[in-house]
């Protein structure tokens, strides 16, 4: 319900009617700390997920190559004919039932970076595959202040299992760090927002600055002896939850040596959010300014959006369509319902389009940021009714800082594993994985014209 | 000869365990029924099942051909738990197949029953392992109120828990990454500094509330039976706001709508959590306006201020007596003194021709003729500003649990770092603390003060140490090499505060373990009685029974506005008090727990009680409300709450009712439908009527119906409630037929005899709420080896009255919640 807030002095909001609104200093605005600067660009990559599906019909372009015709649901991104790809023909066959029944949306979600056929449970044991953007993340730990953001659109409170006996884990995230641990997203933008640019407390002088940098070390070596001393007394299940809190000590140590290495101000490109605006559209604007901005700054280079959850039941009013998305994907060929997912999915192209938008229209070293990254926009089932997981909706944006050509439409053979574009994306730049989840090879026609 | 082996082998179990589990070893020589097998199971199998059933055809993935054998049966004992409850629902074999005679029906479904009974007490009794469970945010939150007395709720700005199970506090679910543990840095900073020093100073911030609005059914004569406070009709408005800080905020509020001219200034209330705490007369009539027959609000504002401790509050701002002060032409109640306004005069304007003239003039009389709505002034949005002079300092509660040495701040004496940290620690880690980590703590301390920082900065380094501490942060159960042990009576301690209050063990418990006296049943069962008494247990209904019932769903509905214009926040905060307080009657009044399907009683607001068409209800405050025969609620299956979760946004469904009934209460979850089954086709569905037609073309197909033949029945019998719990006698101009028969034979018409049937079936539900509150307090999914202890509590649940905190009782002294089974690969 929340649609504004705004850091106001109070002399501002006693003034009363008809005074413009004055924004002070944001806390915001305080230095945080990114990677040093540097002349060439990097490369970023975004991943873009929506759930549920997508009316095929209306996505995938008549003709090949350059000459391909914008289709109702792809004409909001028409204005970036020449820096996207649609890709068609890439398949996710460990999404698949494979003998584990229904539950489709719960291996979509959870394969579609993966490549990992999950497994069927709906706690203790869940099981997946390391994501696409986590294997790069691994190879930025160093690099940049955020190895990867996790980013949704969807509040995950859920109750229950998530989807016919599997797990929530696997609708809630795309990402997983190891096969055991997902990376939920973060929903609220103005946590995302404190994480990447920080709550400096303005007041502390440089000198207790750097004392209670010096106490917090000296607070997680603590925890990190303690955790050490008590490993050795506990059962295999202890003993993996312990170890997760032990990587999560260590990631944030690394984490603070390399602000002390690199300390470069930044300031941030938008204003601190005030919570989760409740305007869809706004919503997910907000959470693609946030990207923007972490790029921008150079804070993180992989990124994920998941627009919703997996078999989201999120209602769309606000463009005639008061159902639950879900339900309405298995419309059973009804006109009137088909028309109510092709909104759904237009709006979500039109979203989209804002955030290429965005990113074609910010400088970035030679160029735009536009033109130093790769997203990749789709969801992990094609047909929504059927819940066919072959040919898959998906779009390649950005030109990897001219190692991608885009412009066109590739149809790849039937079947092609989708993790092969992520092994291709991923060795652009440098990270060189033998394979990912169920991939074959690289992909070809990327970067020839 | 027997005997004495038998009582040898049991000297070697633990005293304890042989004193608890006895009977379950004592019936174990019992040989098993072969003979009953042969003779009467398997030919009514051959000739009841195997027509479907067999190896080719294995419909519904099962071949029961394969079962040749007594012993057969309980090796696959999920299987045949599933087939006894096919059987006795009446699901199998299914309609338009002969039915079996009843006596040999009963004959088989005992004899199931007996050897799956057999089989649990032949098993070794098996406590089960609890992972180590991270505390979940709402355990956090309560954690850190009771261990430093502050509130200001840090973790819901954690990553949401995942949930399995149904509920958001397995062990194995419980997940930590790095991006949590960044906040859990972050919170402990902020929560040792505001425990010692007082909260942070915050800079005011805007929030703007803008809910799409109830509609006004707009009306030109006043009423004089309605509800003067304003709350429950559409004028008002309503939000829940999260205050971050003790201290004064501005409220301001934004009017729209109009008024006739010569009313009296209308009266706007604000009300924190239901009570008014300030008026203000609004008057527009001193301001310039285009019309003169009517007061125009349009853009016009009205500020409020007020003090507000931190946390979530329900601001509503109403108008009081919408329909007095009216001039007197209305008609209305206490009309108003004020002189009307002079009414305006016509002027023909110069060079315009007299047909002009003429029609202008008929337009303006109309106009003028006209009546001025009088019920259209609203509350369109507001405004929430601050924190202005916010409270500083901490709080007494805080400095009292932290400072225990009794010396005041800057007097410490040498000892008082010491006794402090082992405080705190031992209360922070709920257990006795070791030697060496007090010293750790006390070092962190004395390093603080060599850098030149206060002893107070030092005591928050050692809190900020401990809240970040694996001990802290998960309840990790010691790991013993033996088969099954009890758990220590520290682990004891906060399974009990975890389950019944969400939050850490009190003194008294900590003092009780301490002793070493917490497990015996006298103490156990005052300290369950003391637990649930406290305000504490209120967390029960919050995250058990929010979770069980799907209430916590109810926040992100978003009904159909075309639909259902009634439903806006104010109805929505009802439904949810309403269900909350309802469960939190039948803890604290220790009711039976069979209240949960039918009760005499609700508690209702005025909003609320307008809802259900129940007279007699006047004000915000919620109160408990006896109902009578014809009010058509009671019990929880008949509150707005539940019965809006359990509907899709645009209209009811009984396949989920049904399936919400079948899960939540009887215990019986359908499978997922097979894969290749035709979807309900509900393009078709235009009313309930034609909705009830396609599910019996949809049970034709015998695959769908094994399933549909008992969740649809029990969707019907709700649907004279539709998708917001409203009641209904049509649905659009189709009378609702609300009436069921069940697989089993038994017909019903309309929720109560629903409900009476749900009662009859009582052993299902109380095995299924034993199930679901047990799985919560021990934190993990329950498991075949857990099976005997559900039945015994639930037979002893049943013995005691039903009464909720002998269920409570009993799962506190069961075999799973007091012991564990050791994780032998270390």
């Amino acid at each position: 319900m929340i649609i504004t807030r705004k850091h106001l002095p109070r002399r501002t909001f006693l003034k009363g009617l008809g005074t413009a609104i004055a924004l002070p200093m944001l806390d915001a605005m305080m230095p945080a700390l990114a990677s040093p600067g540097r002349t060439q660009a990097p490369v970023r990559l975004a991943f873009v997920y929506v759930p549920n599906g997508i009316v095929m019909e209306e996505w995938t372009p008549q003709g090949q190559g350059k000459a391909f015709e914008f289709t109702r649901i792809l004409k909001p991104l028409e204005a970036f004919r020449e820096d996207l790809f649609v890709l068609s023909g890439l398949s996710d066959h460990n999404g698949n039932a494979l003998g584990d029944g229904p539950g489709d949306h719960a291996r979509a979600g959870a394969s579609f970076l993966t490549g990992v056929h999950c497994k069927k449970t709906m706690g203790a044991d869940i099981r997946n595959g390391i994501s696409a953007d986590q294997i790069a993340a691994q190879q930025m730990a160093t690099v940049t202040r955020f190895p990867s953001i996790e980013l949704g659109c969807e509040d995950s409170r859920t109750v229950g299992n998530c989807d016919s006996g599997y797990s929530c884990a696997y609708t809630n995230s795309i990402s997983w760090r190891s096969p055991t641990t997902p990376m939920p997203p973060e929903t609220n933008p103005r946590l995302v927002f404190e994480r990447l640019f920080g709550t400096f407390d303005a007041s502390l002088d440089p000198q207790t600055r750097a004392r209670r940098a010096a106490y917090r070390k000296s607070i997680l070596d603590m925890a990190r002896e303690d955790t050490r001393r008590l490993v050795g007394t506990l059962g295999p299940a202890d003993r993996r939850k312990i170890d997760e809190y032990l990587y999560a000590i260590r990631e944030i140590e690394t984490r603070i040596e390399s602000a002390e290495r690199n300390n470069r101000s930044v300031m941030p490109a938008m204003e601190k959010p005030a919570g989760i605006p409740i305007d869809f559209a706004d919503y997910v604007k907000l959470m693609f300014d946030l990207q923007a901005a972490a790029f921008q700054a150079d804070l993180t280079r992989v990124t994920t959006l998941m627009i919703g959850r997996e078999g989201s039941l999120r209602v769309y009013p606000e463009i005639g369509v008061p159902d639950p998305h879900h339900p309405l994907t298995h419309h059973r060929n009804n006109p009137e319902w088909i028309e109510k997912v092709i909104k759904i999915n237009c709006l979500h192209t039109e979203l989209f389009a804002y955030f290429l938008k965005k990113l074609k229209t910010t400088a970035d070293g030679d160029g735009t940021l536009l033109d130093h990254s790769m997203i990749v926009y789709g969801s992990g089932l094609s047909d929504g009714n059927k819940h066919t997981h072959e040919n898959l909706p998906v779009l390649l944006a950005g030109r990897g800082d001219g190692s991608l050509k885009p412009g066109r439409h590739i149809v790849y053979p039937p079947q092609t594993p989708m993790t092969n574009l992520y092994l291709t994306l991923l060795d652009r730049i440098g990270v060189r994985p033998e394979k990912i989840g169920d991939s074959t090879g690289k992909l070809a026609h990327l970067s020839d014209l | 000869m027997r005997g004495k082996n038998l009582a040898r082998s049991l000297i070697i179990l633990s005293p304890l365990l042989w004193f608890a589990f006895a009977p379950s070893v004592r019936l174990a020589q019992k040989p098993q029924n072969h003979a009953a097998f042969d003779k009467s199971i398997q030919p009514f199998l051959a000739q009841n099942c195997y027509a479907c059933h067999n190896a080719q055809l294995k419909s519904g993935n099962l071949n029961l051909e394969k079962y040749q054998t007594a012993a057969a049966v309980t090796q696959d004992r999920e299987t045949w738990e599933r087939i006894l409850q096919k059987l006795r629902a009446g699901e199998m074999p299914p309609k338009g197949m002969p039915r079996p005679e009843k006596a040999q029906l009963e004959t088989v479904t005992r004899w199931i029953e007996d050897e799956l009974m057999r089989a649990d007490r032949l098993a070794r009794p098996d406590p089960g392992r609890v992972t180590a469970r991270r505390l979940n945010r709402v355990e956090y939150n309560n954690t850190v109120r009771d261990l430093l007395g502050v509130d200001f709720r840090p973790a819901d700005d954690f990553p949401q828990d995942d949930s399995g199970y149904g509920f958001d506090n397995i062990g194995d679910v419980l997940s930590l990454s790095p991006v949590l543990m960044e906040k859990y840095l972050a919170a402990a900073e902020k929560i040792a500094r505001t425990a010692l020093f007082g909260p942070e100073r915050m800079k005011p911030t805007l929030t703007r509330y803008h809910p799409p609005g109830r509609k006004i059914a707009s009306r030109t004569t006043p009423l004089f039976d309605y509800d003067t406070t304003g709350l429950s009709l559409p004028n008002a408005l309503h939000v829940t706001h999260r205050f971050p800080v003790d201290g004064e905020y501005a409220i301001r509020v934004f009017l729209g709508g109009v008024r006739p001219a010569g009313s009296e200034p209308l009266q706007i209330a604000l009300w924190v959590d239901g009570k008014q705490v300030q008026v203000k007369s609004f008057d527009p009539a001193g301001i310039a306006s285009f019309s003169i027959d009517r007061q125009d609000f349009a853009g016009m504002a009205q500020d409020f201020r007020a003090r507000m401790t931190a946390g979530d509050h329900w601001i509503a701002v109403s108008f009081l007596r919408l329909y007095e002060g009216l001039p007197p032409a209305y008609g209305g109640p206490n009309p108003s003194r004020r002189p009307l306004p002079p009414l305006p005069e016509f002027k023909p304007r110069p060079g315009e021709t007299p047909e002009r003239t003429e029609e202008r003039r008929k337009q303006f009389e109309a106009r003028r003729a006209e009546k001025v709505p009088v019920n259209e002034a609203r509350i369109s949005s507001l405004e929430i500003g601050g924190p202005y002079e916010q409270s500083l300092g901490p709080s007494v509660e805080s400095l009292k649990k932290i400072y225990v040495c009794g010396h005041l701040d800057g007097h410490h004496g040498p000892d008082c770092a010491r006794k402090i940290v082992a405080s705190l620690a031992r209360r922070a880690y709920r257990r006795p603390v070791t030697p060496q980590e007090v010293d750790q703590m006390v070092n962190l301390v004395t390093t603080a003060q060599q850098q030149g920082d206060s002893f107070a900065e030092g005591i928050g380094l050692a809190i900020e140490a401990m809240l970040v501490s694996p001990h802290f942060l998960f309840r990790i159960e010691k790991n013993r090499p033996e088969d099954v042990y009890p758990i220590s009576q520290h682990e004891l301690a906060s399974r009990l505060s975890y389950f019944i209050w969400s939050s850490m063990p009190d003194d008294e418990l900590l003092r009780a373990a301490d002793q070493g006296s917490l497990r015996k049943p006298a103490v156990l069962a005052a300290e369950v009685r003391r637990m649930l008494r406290d305000p504490r247990s209120r967390a029960l209904a919050e995250n058990f029974g929010g979770q069980w019932l799907e209430l916590r769903k109810l926040e992100s509905v978003t009904p159909d506005r075309q639909r259902f214009p009634e439903f806006e926040e104010y109805l929505r905060m009802s439904m949810r008090q309403e269900t909350e307080l309802f469960f939190d009657s039948i803890v604290r009044q220790d009711r039976s727990i069979l209240d949960f399907i039918d009760a005499n009683y609700t508690f209702l607001n005025e909003r609320l009680a307008q809802f259900y068409n129940i007279p007699g209800v006047k004000g915000p405050e919620f109160r408990q409300v006896l109902l009578d025969g014809d009010t058509q609620r009671g019990g929880i299956l008949t509150q707005a709450s539940i019965l809006t979760v359990s509907s899709y946004a645009t209209r009811t469904s009984p396949v989920l009712r049904g399936k919400w009934i079948l899960e939540n209460i009887l215990n019986a979850p359908p499978p997922p439908p097979p894969p290749g089954v035709p979807n309900l086709d509900e393009t078709k569905v235009g009313s309930s009527a034609s909705l009830r037609q396609q599910l019996e073309e949809h049970r034709k197909n015998a695959t769908c119906a094994s399933c549909h033949a008992r969740m649809d029945p029990l969707g019907f019998g709700l649907e004279n409630f539709d998708a917001i719990g409203a009641w209904r006698t049509h649905d659009g101009k189709f009378p609702i037929d609300a009436s069921g028969t069940l697989p089993d034979g038994r017909s019903f018409q309309g929720p109560q005899e629903l409900k009476a049937i749900i009662k009859a079936d009582r052993e299902a539900f109380v095995e299924c709420l034993t199930e679901k509150l047990l799985t919560y307090a021990l934190g993990r999914g329950l498991e075949r080896y857990d099976r005997p202890a559900v039945k015994q509590i639930a037979a002893r649940v049943a013995a005691s009255d039903y009464r909720f905190s002998s269920l409570v009782l009993e799962i506190a002294s069961s075999l799973p919640f007091q012991m564990r089974r050791g994780d032998q690969a270390q």
